[in-house]
């Protein structure tokens, strides 16, 4: 866009066209007091808190030139003879701001006044006390006293529940929209609205349940007055008393930017920190309210050995004795093949690497894995770091001339944030195409929502290439590319309207999604929880797609995979996979023939997820199972040992963009539970080392094990790990100027979110970002679309899934119960009401659950939510899994 | 000057029973609609109204035909709205248009859609005019019946829907752009302008919004001609003008009178108000409804038209005259008055909805007794908050009877304040002091 240059206070400026006044005035450092405006979020014009005196050229109407006056200059004309907002307007050539004079004070001080007279000045119970605009601009623009009677004050009843998480104090409220705008435009739920008029207008929530967003949080941080307060942090503690440590949310692969407000060590409340790469300013529930988990009474504090078949407490030193022996003797047995370790995927960077190390290095098993071996889980998939989004890659930049893919993912429930990211594309005019056998959220904004069959995937991903290869949409790339016969060959067996017809989906909606991708400067395939489910073949012929369309290897192009826990990435680039052993879903069968006789079992719960595992578990000959809880899998170890959790350790994590961040440890572990990287040190350390023959000098228990603190790891993580050199803790920490902040911005947008004060962390190239690259299409088969007997019954994820983590947490009443999403069709045959129970059976087992109706759902399509109090292993056999349901007698 | 011998708008006091769709079309009524439809350009329709100088009757006077031209070129749909809220306090003459003239309303909507290529036309009705509404409402499919509405009117091609929807009771949703949030389905709260709603209105889509009285002339116009037209009243206000006269007047009710009738003929003459009641004086005259700056009795030769009342330091506005006494308290006016502003106050803004509010706590006060030292003051300030600084002219509006009642009586506060300080200090007892004596 053009420039506009125009005069603030004296001050010459220049600007983007269709800047406002008040951002206009922020990049010279003129304050404008603002309330109902955000620059994030779209522009109102209500509160009258940021009103200037704006004058215009005078325009000659006959020669639409302006008015010269005596001295030649222009003569300029009060805008609408008044004071404007200077949120609203845009800027203008020759437009000259006032804000300082007479006329602006007196309505400064006027709006304030107002906005005072009926607010109840609780500033010293008010949880905003300290960073609320209407404190600090009232220090700064207000009256001191107020003419208004205190009598005369309107009251609301003291705060009400707006959901389970937020309450609301309508009194406290100063009426400026902010929060049902971030919920309509920002968030997509558009939950809250006003009801009533004049001075009783009112916010309320318009959602059963109440408030039903997972992002409600937001409101609390953008709301410029105690108005909204979270049930997390009410009357928790004064902010200036809190210590803010900045961390990495693990619950999802997104890694927003978080602080801990901790005081005392105990944590007083979750805030995100503002990463433009990342979060922007903003997170979601369940990374801001599912972090009380930490302080939860049941945490493990010391080690349990199993003696006479009770797990007791133990010391440190006999529990790390114990497992460094029986690892030691169950290599030296059965040999290293006979061991095979699980690290969670929400660890850091540090404790996988040494995961892998202690395993793979020191014990030698090939067998490792980050999964718990259940049907329908992701698999391991390499693509993203050849293939992932280019270096420098910044979603929030990205709007018309970006094309997205979204496929076999619900963003929502799987990488919350990326809802809001993609909203954010499509407002700033991109495109995005959702392909699910299934309705999210994301595909009500979304350009088009492409309806795939279930188990019709690869039939519409080839679809999708078919229209790039036949229209011949984008060559420019394909003379770098080996290999384009076998993908020819494959396609040129069938036409496209056989393709359309398997996936059920019109051939135009292909065509169209297809062109869009193609066409577009910059693309994106985001792949989800469906998509990995389906194995390889699919994520290789969305990896062609991008490949074919030259949509990699470069910025804001590729891929990025929706991978359950924070640190999936992180895992696969530490090695913990198999590496030429075992994968997690053949531990079991191997377990249970009694050719797997040791297992490392870190953050992870197999148990619970399947009986097969838990089965297969309790056949070992040692099991040692490290976690922050005693689950399930726990329960059936030989030694259990205490962890620190994320709040009680540094490290780094890599998201699903490859950026490394880092997390600082914000308190000691309240039992002195280590690191988890610190115990895979201390057991490597504890191993009994075979001396080689002929060396004398056996004192070296554990070479190499030196490690003193976690930048130790990461210092070798980045000499030894591909791609990851330029992860150093120094540069992790190089900070960026975020969404426009400026100097006495605390003003007005104090309690949005931190600033980033730590570093917005690293992008870690893709292998696709060497310009000498070559690149070669991978090999798909097309098997024909799967026609299953029965039901398809489809694993979804589901944010609010009961787990671990949300111990103590204010969202336990939003945990999604146990149940089964049927169509409107299917239940209606089966002659099934909401809330009834059916009974599910599949070739891996059965279930009776409580069934939900989706009247969006098609015909044959059931869905299975990955939630506590289901084992997935014992129902499903993949992505999609045949079923029959019946009425549960 | 002489009433008129033949009225434009209500002429439901020359034809009985005007309102019967017979008894209208028998009166000439579809004739201008039939020769539109056959003999003339919508462009030519927009001319005429244009070349009359058919100025808008919801308050702001603004000229119908050009505010027509303001649409995009080639920019479809289009949607007409016909304003019928009417709810400005003092006003009451689009409501004895849709009770007993309603066809003519009718045929002025279809005459002005064509001439502004729309096919799709609104009547927002306000919602406490429920008898008005049903009758509006028969009309509407009497004229479908006749062929006046729906598909190929009248075999010119030319097509048109009205659709007749009932407000819930606000005043500000006779705001043009509150009015479109209400008609779709949202809370009736102003939008920012610009985008002007004739490039993005109802639905985003270019709207041409017009009060009922303006659309009710346009069937004259077209039937009878611009020159017509042009012989009443003056040459920037031409035409006539329904004013709703209420107050003390002998004979309160709707007059349509040529505009430029002195303001003094229409409360004394016999034919109009008929004089104060009891012989009273005039003390206070709001010429166009409650948002219009107050007159006094020095300036009733000023004459009823757009020019000589902004002169006045007033407006025209909605064209609800009202007249009050020298009975009446100026502090109780204003705080009436204020009180109705408070109550209509959408609360989108801070200085209407907090003004408004503070305004109405000092003028309480001082109605009842409890004036203090240091209100003028207050209430000077409050006002001065609110002016220019809302966010629309509802706000500004609930400046106009305080500033206006400050302005032209402020003896009246001293004395009330005198008064209530002097029973506080036990002269008059504790009681609030009634200042109002009819
Ligand atoms: C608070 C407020 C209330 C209004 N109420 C009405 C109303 O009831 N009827 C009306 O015709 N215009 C009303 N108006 C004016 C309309 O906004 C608009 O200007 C008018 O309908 C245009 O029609 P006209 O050009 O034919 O006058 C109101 C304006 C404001 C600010
Ligand atoms: S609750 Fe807060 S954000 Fe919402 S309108 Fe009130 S003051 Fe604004
Ligand atoms: S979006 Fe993901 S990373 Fe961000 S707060 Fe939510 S769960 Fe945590
Ligand atoms: S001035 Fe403000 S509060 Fe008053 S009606 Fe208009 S928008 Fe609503
Ligand atoms: S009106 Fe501009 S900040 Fe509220």
């Amino acid at each position: 866009m053009p420039d506009v240059t125009l005069i603030i206070d004296g001050q010459t400026v220049t600007v983007p066209a269709g800047t406002n006044i008040v951002d206009a005035a922020r990049s010279t450092e003129v304050s404008i007091p603002v309330f109902c405006y955000h620059p994030k979020l779209r522009p109102v014009g209500m509160c009258r808190m940021c009103l200037v005196e704006v004058w215009t050229p005078r325009i000659d109407p006959a020669t639409r030139q302006p008015v010269l006056g005596e001295d030649g200059k222009p003569v300029l004309a009060l805008m609408m003879g008044k004071l404007q907002p200077g949120c609203v307007p845009p800027v203008s050539d020759g437009m000259v701001v006032k804000t300082v004079t007479d006329k602006v004070q007196f309505a400064q001080k006027g709006q304030l006044e107002f906005l005072l007279s009926s607010h109840p000045l609780d500033c010293p119970v008010c949880d905003k006390g300290g960073e609320c605009p209407l404190q600090n601009l009232t220090m700064q623009f207000g009256p001191s006293t107020s003419r208004f009677d205190y009598a005369d004050k309107v009251h609301f009843e003291k705060p009400i529940a707006l959901g389970d998480t937020i309450y609301l104090d309508r009194e406290r409220c100063i009426l400026c929209s902010r929060c049902v705008r971030f919920q309509d435009d920002i968030a997509g739920d558009p939950v809250l609205g006003f009801d009533n008029r004049g001075r009783a207008w009112e916010i309320i929530s318009k959602s059963d349940p109440p408030f039903d967003s997972k992002f409600s949080g937001n409101t609390t941080d953008i709301c410029p007055v105690g108005a909204l307060t979270s049930a997390d942090f009410r009357f928790k503690s004064r902010v200036w008393e809190v210590r803010s440590v900045p961390t990495i949310c693990t619950h999802c692969p997104v890694g927003c930017n978080l602080t801990f407000d901790m005081r005392h060590n105990q944590l007083m409340r979750v805030m995100p920190r503002e990463n433009d790469y990342v979060n922007e300013i903003w997170n979601c529930d369940k990374g801001r309210f599912g972090m009380r988990f930490a302080e939860s009474g049941d945490r493990l504090t010391t080690p349990l050995i199993r003696r006479n078949g009770k797990l007791v407490e133990a010391s440190w030193e006999e529990a790390l004795q114990l497992v460094g022996e029986r690892l030691a003797e169950l290599r030296d047995d059965a040999g290293s093949q006979a061991l095979a370790g699980l690290a969670a995927p929400d660890l850091s960077n540090e404790d996988l690497f040494l995961f892998g190390k202690l395993l793979h290095d020191t014990l030698g098993s090939p067998n490792l894995d980050h999964r718990v071996g259940v049907a329908g889980e992701a698999a391991i998939d390499d693509l993203p770091a050849a293939y992932g989004v280019g270096q420098g890659t910044n979603l929030l930049e990205l709007g018309k001339g970006t094309a997205v893919l979204v496929f076999g993912a619900d963003p929502e429930e799987e990488a919350p944030l990326y809802l809001l990211r993609l909203r954010g594309i499509l407002a700033r005019g991109g495109d995005v195409t959702v392909v699910n056998p299934y309705a999210t959220k994301l595909e009500h904004a979304a350009t088009r929502s492409l309806r795939v069959r279930p188990g019709a995937e690869q039939a519409l991903a080839l679809a999708l290439l078919k229209v790039v290869i036949d229209e011949a949409l984008d060559t420019t790339f394909a003379e770098r590319l080996r290999d384009t016969d076998q993908l020819r060959r494959i396609l040129g067996e069938y036409t496209l309207a056989q393709l359309a017809e398997a996936a059920g989906v019109a051939e135009e909606q292909i065509q169209a999604g297809a062109r869009a991708f193609a066409q577009a400067e910059h693309g994106i395939i985001i792949y989800g929880r469906h998509a990995l489910a389906g194995g390889n073949d699919l994520s290789n012929t969305l990896a062609n797609l991008a490949l074919l369309c030259g949509k990699v290897g470069r910025a804001n192009s590729g891929l990025i995979a929706l991978t359950s826990g924070g640190n999936t990435r992180g895992a696969i680039d530490m090695g913990v996979r198999p590496r030429g052993g075992l994968s997690a879903a053949e531990y079991w069968p191997a377990a249970s023939a009694g050719t797997l006789r040791g297992m490392y079992i870190a953050g992870l719960d197999p148990a619970r997820q399947s009986a097969a595992a838990a089965a297969a578990l309790g056949n070992l000959e040692f099991l040692v199972v490290q976690d922050i809880f005693l689950t399930a899998t726990a329960e059936l170890a030989h030694v259990v040992l205490p962890t620190a959790t994320l709040f009680e350790r540094d490290g780094t994590f890599t998201n699903a963009e490859r950026r490394v961040q880092r997390s600082r440890q914000a308190r000691p572990a309240s039992a002195g539970q280590p690191a988890p990287w610190e115990i895979f040190q201390r057991v490597a350390q504890a191993i009994p080392v075979a001396v080689p023959a002929g060396n004398s000098n056996g004192s070296d228990r554990a070479a190499g094990w030196g490690y003193v603190v976690a930048s130790d790891v990461a210092d070798e993580i980045s000499r030894k790990v591909a791609g990851y050199s330029s992860a150093g803790y120094t540069s992790l920490g190089v900070t960026r100027q975020s969404w426009g902040r400026q100097a006495n911005d605390d003003v007005y947008y104090d309690g949005t979110s931190y600033i980033n004060t730590e570093g917005v962390g690293v992008q870690i190239s893709s292998r696709a970002d060497d310009p000498k690259a070559s690149f070669s299409l991978s090999r798909v088969a097309y098997p024909g679309a799967a026609a299953g007997e029965g039901i398809a019954l489809l694993p979804v994820v589901r944010a609010y899934d009961g787990g671990d983590w949300a111990r103590g947490s204010k969202l336990q009443p939003r945990m999604v119960p146990a149940h089964v999403v049927l169509s409107h069709a299917d239940a209606a045959r089966i002659g099934i009401g909401v809330g009834e129970t059916v009974r599910i059976e599949t070739v891996a087992g059965s279930a009776s659950l409580p069934a939900q109706i989706d009247t969006g759902l098609a015909e044959g399509v059931a869905l299975l939510p990955l939630v506590a109090g289901i084992a997935a292993g014992d129902l499903l056999t993949g992505a999609v899994t045949a079923a029959r349901i019946e009425r549960a007698e | 000057m002489p009433p008129l011998t033949e009225h434009i708008v209500l002429r439901d006091l020359d034809v009985p029973n005007i309102g019967d769709q017979e008894v209208y079309i028998q009166n000439g009524g579809y004739e201008a609609l039939r020769i539109a439809l056959k003999e003339k350009t919508p462009a030519d329709v927009m001319t005429m109204v244009k070349d009359a100088g058919l100025r808008g009757r919801g308050g702001a006077g603004f000229p119908a035909g050009v505010k027509w031209g303001f649409l995009p070129k080639g920019v479809y749909p289009r949607y007409l709205l016909c304003n019928c809220d009417e709810s400005e306090p003092g006003t009451f003459n689009n409501h004895q248009i849709v009770d007993r003239n309603p066809h003519q309303l009718i045929e002025g909507i279809i005459l002005a859609a064509y001439a502004i290529e729309c096919h799709t036309a609104f009547i927002y009705v306000r919602g406490e005019f429920a008898h008005a509404a049903r009758t509006l409402q028969r009309a509407v499919d009497q004229a479908y019946e006749k062929g006046f509405l729906g598909k190929d009117i009248l075999g010119s091609g030319f097509e048109l829907d009205i659709i007749v929807h009932r407000g819930a009771g606000a005043y500000i949703c006779g705001e043009e752009t509150a009015l479109m949030e209400s008609l779709e389905g949202k809370i009736g709260q102003p939008r920012l302008k610009p985008p002007f709603p004739a490039v993005a209105g109802l639905y985003g889509k270019p709207t041409i919004i017009n009060n009922v009285e303006t659309l009710t002339n346009v069937p004259m116009i077209v039937r009878k001609g611009v020159e017509w037209y042009r012989t009443f009243g003056t040459e920037r206000s031409p035409g006539t003008k329904v004013f709703s006269l209420s107050g003390h007047v002998n004979r309160p009710g709707n007059y349509e009178v040529p505009f430029g009738t002195p303001l003094r003929e229409l409360i004394e003459a016999d034919y109009y108000g008929g004089g104060m009641r009891n012989g009273n004086q005039v003390k206070i005259v709001v010429p166009g409804g409650a948002s219009a700056a107050w007159l006094t009795a020095a300036q009733l030769d000023v004459t009823m038209d757009y020019e000589a009342l902004a002169a006045a330091g007033t407006m025209l506005g909605s064209g609800g005259v009202i007249v009050l006494d020298e009975t009446v308290s100026a502090v109780e006016v204003a705080y009436k008055m204020d009180e109705f502003f408070k109550h209509e106050s959408c609360g989108k803004c801070t200085p209407c909805r907090e003004g408004t509010h503070f305004l109405v706590k000092v003028l309480h006060r001082l109605n009842h007794g409890g004036g203090r030292q240091g209100d003028i003051p207050i209430l000077h300030d409050v006002y001065n908050q609110m002016a220019g600084n809302c966010f629309c002219l509802l706000g500004e509006s609930a400046v106009v009877p305080i500033r206006s009642a400050l302005k032209l009586f402020p003896h009246e506060f001293e004395e009330a304040i005198a008064r209530a300080t002097a029973g506080a200090n036990g002269a008059n007892g504790k009681h609030a002091i009634a200042l109002v004596t009819h």
